[in-house]
């Protein structure tokens, strides 16, 4: 079958469409759908972030989520102590994460499998509990962050939900456009140059250690802005809203949407937010017993993820894809 | 100088119990090449078998074993029927452990929704065997009781029937070739999926003794979202990290330098710190050292 180029031009009409789509159902649904909306534009954010690392530049990371606390007190942080534009907090948060994941990057170069992903669980466990111990941090209950009301020529309408929901999902078509960009980009090409033979891409002139690096920063960068929307959303930063079990959903998310390729990214942010919603409903139909409603939510992601590791271990996209050509 | 000795002390008991984890998590590592988040799970459950029979029965001393024994079980229950089908899946390519990491993920998930499940928020208790009243020293009650000297002694135990199992027997020599040369060891004769089965049950059972030591070292009683266990997991991970994954003797090593480094900031930095501080001596052994303290040098690239 002679195959169709797809051109940069037919991509940016796609995310425009989506960008129309978006618009439709933020005027469309109720509150609490903008909400998990804004919730999945975070995710989607986030997940990219290691689809990057991961997929493209081959380098594990369960930590996350621990990326994600530092743009989200650096934005709150901006906010509260330099009276700042909330956008410019967003650009510091991306700025101060993407220098911290280069340092982290110095070190992760070095490392490989096991000890990376040590490293990193390390972290995710670890940084948030620093929160506790200065006080300018805000402890348990954690820093206030306002990313401010929709403006008033939107009308009385416009709820602040509906208006997260436009801030999180424009950032996230944005930084999905550049994302997209950057992986075909002549880094993206020696990221996964790096990947596939770290032996003959060295020998095609490609420093391995600069190109682990610069990918770690970037991906710490889109982390950190990710982080930022995450307390734009929940408009409160805690340790609490960090633990490792976001970690943990983040990769869960990563290898749902298909670890190698960008595109499924909607796929893992989707059902992230999607399915507690429907195990509550299944749970609240057959309701059994009182502790099956909170339960099922994290068994139905455990065995969906054992799931795709069995059989769509490239990602459900890569699996449909195969087939077709097939 | 009391306090001192007796923080020394505390780290070195629970320095001790995050060894045992972390050998759990080394041998899986050998015999397969894969990161077992799912060890942590399976501590979990066999404590509560542990917890089970001790009420059943009374006595500590059966408990252990019995829970040991379930612990080999599960381990290698889980490696028999998702780590080995999964393996076989991806090719024993051993480049891409990040779906292996991922699988062990969802396995430690489904495992905490059962124990959840059939037991919800009733707790397994396991109070200490012994006293854990401090020995006294001159007036003044040291750090070291009883209790303390028993886990201790089990570890220390362990370690010597391990190493003994590993340098001294034909069934050590064969988990040591069917980790090091899959390949060879299987022209040689040796099964090398038994081997594999086998290395896993051993894990399990160290991991199992590892979860019940913690659980009687801490409050005495588990349950499903301990935070004991999460300690247990994450510092028995760390410190596998730290000794370079690859030997027993490196996650003993670990293990103590871990225990004792975070007692002392717990007395007297600040409680808050120590997860950081797990961090940053890893980070720091790492920098030092990319595979551990007891690490191949340069090791296998691919």
């Amino acid at each position: 079958m002679h195959k169709r180029h797809v051109t940069n031009k037919h991509r940016f009409i796609g995310f425009v469409l989506i960008g129309l789509l978006v618009y439709i159902l933020s005027n469309t649904v109720d509150e609490w759908k903008s909400f998990q909306g804004a919730t999945i534009a975070v995710y989607v954010v986030a997940i990219a972030s290691i689809i990057l690392l991961t997929g493209y530049s081959g380098q594990i990371s369960l930590g996350h989520g621990a990326l994600l606390a530092i743009g989200a007190y650096t934005a709150a942080l901006t906010q509260i102590y330099l009276h700042l534009p909330v956008w410019i907090c967003f650009v510091a948060a991306v700025l101060i994460t993407s220098l911290f994941g280069a340092i982290l990057g110095l070190a992760a170069a070095r490392l490989t499998g096991p000890y990376l992903a040590g490293t990193t669980l390390a972290l995710a466990v670890g940084l948030p509990s620093i929160a506790n111990q200065f006080s300018f941090l805000g402890g348990e209950q954690g820093i206030s962050f306002d990313a401010g009301w929709p403006p008033l020529s939107f009308g009385e309408a416009f709820t602040q939900y509906k208006w997260f929901f436009w801030i999180t999902s424009l950032t996230a078509l944005i930084m999905m456009w550049w994302i997209q960009n950057l992986l075909r980009s002549r880094y993206g090409r020696t990221w996964r140059a790096v990947k596939t033979n770290e032996v003959a891409a060295e020998l095609s002139g490609i420093r391995l250690a600069r190109s682990k690096v610069l990918a770690f920063t970037v991906s710490a960068g889109i982390a950190g802005m990710a982080g930022a929307l995450l307390a734009t959303t929940i408009n409160n930063v805690s340790p609490s809203a960090f633990p490792l079990a976001l970690s943990f959903s983040l990769a869960t998310g990563a290898i749902l949407s298909g670890v190698n390729t960008l595109g499924g990214v909607m796929i893992g942010a989707v059902a992230l937010v999607a399915i507690p919603e429907i195990a509550s409903l299944v749970a609240d139909r057959w309701s059994g017993s009182e502790s099956v409603p909170s339960l099922l939510p994290d068994f139905i992601v455990s065995v969906l993820l054992i799931l795709t590791v069995f059989l769509a271990p490239k990602g459900p996209i890569e699996k449909f894809r195969s087939r077709h050509v097939k | 100088m009391f306090e001192l000795i007796n923080t020394l002390l505390i780290g070195i008991t629970a320095g001790s119990i995050y060894s045992l984890m972390a050998i759990s998590v080394v041998l899986v590592w050998r015999s397969t090449r894969v990161v077992n988040f799912a060890a942590g799970g399976l501590a979990l459950a066999s404590s509560f078998v542990g917890a089970a029979i001790l009420e059943k029965t009374g006595s500590f001393w059966i408990a252990l074993p019995i829970a040991m024994v379930a612990g080999a079980v599960f381990s290698a229950f889980i490696e028999y029927f998702f780590l080995r089908p999964l393996l076989k899946r991806s090719g024993d390519k051993g480049a891409e452990i990040f779906l292996p990491i991922i699988a062990t993920l969802g396995l430690l998930g489904i495992i905490k929704t059962i124990l959840n499940y059939i037991y919800g928020d009733r707790v397994g208790s396991l109070p200490p065997p012994m006293s854990d009243k401090g020995f006294v020293f001159s007036g003044e009650s040291i750090a070291l009781s009883p209790m303390r000297l028993l886990i201790l002694g089990i570890v220390l135990l362990l370690m010597i029937s391990l190493t003994l199992v590993f340098q001294r027997t034909n069934l050590g020599l064969s988990l040591r070739a069917a980790s090091f040369a899959p390949e060879i060891s299987r022209l040689a004769g040796i099964r090398v999926d038994f081997i594999r089965t086998v290395g896993w049950a051993i894990s399990g059972g160290v991991g199992a003794t590892a979860g019940i030591l913690q659980t009687t070292n801490g409050s005495g009683s588990v349950s499903p979202e301990s935070f004991e266990f999460s300690l247990l997991l994450v510092f028995g991970f760390v410190a596998a990290v730290i000794g370079g994954i690859e030997s027993l003797i490196g996650a003993v090593l670990g293990g103590l330098t871990l225990g004792i480094i975070l007692a002392i900031i717990l007395m007297y930095v600040g409680g808050s710190l120590v997860f950081i501080a797990a961090f940053l001596i890893l980070i720091l052994v790492l920098l030092l050292r990319p595979h551990g303290i007891i690490g191949a040098k340069g090791g296998r690239r691919a």
